[in-house]
């Protein structure tokens, strides 16, 4: 085991062989007093070692001071490489700690770890910015003091966590979370937060899609049921007949405008990227300033600005009714005596197609949900104008294709600007 | 001994319960503004009707803390910040109970004018800002009071300040309205009473933030414009 009681027993035996011929041949009190010494010194050694060893355990730490002599140094030497394990063990672990807090925290998802009585215990950065929570402050207090929406009280309250909470935030407007609450050890559960207000948001365009479209092909139908039956009951001359028949067929070909365009829309939808064909745009604006000028019937200005020389690479009837869809608007929406400009602005930058009108313009409030499909700024208007509700939609589809950004600016009353642009990779310059 | 402490933190927990319940109530009161706002935005009068009924909710929170404050004076007679933070709340509940009262009486202004036509789009914009400018400070006044966060109650004195130049803007602007355009006085009034109640609003939530003050540092700053600094 170890050598330190035989070496112990080995130095008291040295001190009392030299004790005796002492004490033997002198005075016996000299021989004692050799031997008490000698023990003495012994113990003097063992206890300056333990003093160090004591002030050492009230403040046990790393300390390359710690030393011993003897026996007592491999005893240091032992505790000294055992603290030194345990230290680097506790770091590891902090690090592993911190590592996983740290990814809690860049989580998509808000965490929430909440004690038995729903008193915070920690909280990530997105749960603070869900929630509106503050992980130092609010650490130890209910959660329902900071979300106090009476819906998410209740549900707490309720200790029924089988669905998920659908809660619509009212400190952030337009925010829609959904809340599961899950318990994952004794009294303590974890909140978890989604923020699902994007899908939210299609779920209801996807139903409102639906509704509009029934809606919308339902008007002209049964506009032409009534004539329909009018005239299978009633007797009508020809002249009043071909009236009705008439009224008929523009309700009928209204119906086939709307059918035309959501195929339009699907066949975007799905169809492979556009190809590359230089498109001339010289010619491309020279034609809608025709087309421009044949429908508004010179009621309008048309005007055309053109700046830098080049063309666009992309599909050039997806182009075509895109841009001719802008400027058809703006024509529509134009007041008599108005002015229509078309813009082609060109360089190495990108490229930048605009059409801005003199009309009527557009509340700021219906600006980002203007190219949603059937969304009508004033339904009664668009329909007398001709609208299918879904120009805009084709434009931003066929735009989107093109990697090119649709900008709206209006001002109501002012008019509008619609400006479409194009990366520099859609762009060949033609010096 | 270990009585004692028993019975403190049992008085600990009462208070606590107090304040969540506090909290509990603003959250209503939270709630009926944002719906008042909502209703006066899109014209849903639907949901006056709800805010009519949160309301009932938010009158027998006032009174069951207010009688839970008077138990907790009665039986555990808490002195110092203990003291002031029963005082505190139940001057709170009164404000909080008042703003739920005005967010009623804009469903009801909102009801009036939608029932009498259409609301004129020029006063949207303005009174629909103002009233989230008003709901911000009541938010932030319920969070100083939940964190005992006088800094924040602090911000929230100040923006009140700019709540009220806003709702003087509001009032001259109407009040050409009327005059350029007699035929608009009967909207013109009914919108003025919603933007004053969403003023009145901004000055409960005051009031509470100046209680939230009183309650962690013990100084009454009430009327006094320097205090609140």
């Amino acid at each position: 085991m170890s050598s330190y009681l035989p070496r112990a027993l080995v130095f008291a035996l040295l001190t009392a062989v030299l004790a005796f011929p002492l004490g033997y041949f002198g005075q016996p009190w000299m021989g004692w007093a050799l031997f008490y010494l000698g023990l003495g010194l012994q113990l003097a050694y063992h206890y300056r070692n333990f003093a160090r060893l004591e002030r050492w355990s009230r403040r046990p730490m790393l300390d390359a001071s710690l030393e011993g002599d003897g026996e007592w140094d491999s005893v240091f030497r032992r505790l000294y490489s055992h603290e030194k394990e345990l230290l680097a063990k506790i770091e590891q672990r902090e690090r592993d700690i911190a590592r996983l807090i740290a990814a809690v925290h860049v989580m998509n998802d808000g965490v929430v770890l909440l004690d038995g009585f729903f008193q915070i215990q920690f909280c990530n950065k997105t749960a603070e910015r869900q929630l509106g929570l503050n992980a130092t402050t609010d650490r130890g207090a209910p959660i329902s003091n900071i979300v106090r929406q009476p819906e998410f009280i209740d549900y707490i309250d309720s200790r029924d966590f089988t669905r998920p909470l659908i809660l619509r935030l009212e400190r952030y407007f337009e925010r829609v979370l959904s809340l599961y609450v899950i318990t994952y050890a004794e009294d303590s559960w974890l909140l978890q937060v989604k923020d699902v207000t994007q899908t939210d948001k299609l779920d209801r365009m996807r139903r409102d899609f639906v509704a509009n479209v029934s809606h919308e092909l339902r008007t002209p139908l049964t506009v032409l049921a009534g004539f329909l039956e009018t005239l299978q009951e009633i007797d009508f001359d020809a002249d009043e007949r071909q009236r009705y028949l008439g009224m008929m067929a523009e309700q009928s070909k209204r119906m086939q405008s709307i059918v035309q365009d959501l195929l339009t829309l699907s066949s975007i939808e799905s169809a492979p990227p556009p190809e590359n064909d230089p498109v001339d745009m010289a010619s491309l604006v020279d034609k809608l300033r025709r087309d421009a000028e044949a429908l508004c019937a010179g009621r309008h200005t048309i005007a055309v600005v053109s700046e830098g020389q080049g063309d666009l690479c992309g599909c050039e009837p997806e182009l075509v009714s895109a841009f001719g869809n802008l400027v058809a608007n703006a024509v529509r929406y134009t007041p008599d005596g108005g002015t229509v400009t078309i813009s082609w602005k060109v360089s190495a930058e990108g490229a930048e197609f605009a059409v801005s009108d003199t009309g009527i313009g557009i509340d700021a409030k219906h600006i980002p949900r203007l190219t949603e499909r059937f969304y009508r700024v004033d339904r009664g208007r668009s329909r007398d104008a001709g609208g299918t509700g879904l120009g805009l939609a084709i434009v931003k589809h066929s735009l989107n294709r093109h990697q090119a950004t649709l900008e709206i600016t209006s001002k109501l009353g002012e008019g509008s600007r619609f400006a479409a642009h194009f990366p520099s990779s859609r762009v060949v310059l033609t010096a | 001994m270990s009585d004692s402490q028993h019975v403190s933190s049992q008085f600990d927990e009462d208070l606590s319960r107090l304040r969540s319940h506090v909290l509990q109530m603003g959250g209503l009161v939270e709630t009926q503004v944002a719906a008042a706002i909502e209703a006066y935005s899109n014209g849903e009068v639907g949901s006056v009707k709800t805010i009519v009924e949160t309301d009932r909710r938010v009158n027998e929170l006032e009174k069951a803390i207010d009688d839970d404050c008077a138990h907790i004076i009665a039986k555990r007679q808490p002195t110092a910040s203990d003291l002031r933070l029963v005082l505190g709340i139940s001057k709170i509940v009164t404000d909080l109970e008042r703003a739920g009262d005005e967010a009623k009486k804009i469903a009801k202004g909102v009801r009036r004018i939608y029932e009498g036509g259409h609301l004129p789009a020029q006063y949207g914009v303005g009174i629909r800002h103002l009233a989230e400018a008003a709901l911000n400070l009541v938010r932030q006044a319920l969070d100083a009071f939940a964190r005992l966060d006088t800094e924040q109650a602090k911000s929230v004195i100040r923006l009140d300040s700019e709540v009220d130049v806003e709702f003087k803007s509001i009032i001259r602007q109407l009040i050409t309205h009327m005059m350029e355009d007699p035929r608009t006085i009967t909207t013109s009034i009914d919108i003025i009473t919603i933007a004053r109640a969403i003023e009145r609003i901004g000055d409960h939530a005051k009031n509470v933030s100046e209680q939230v003050i009183y309650v962690v540092e013990g100084r009454d700053i009430r009327h006094n414009k320097e205090a609140a600094k």
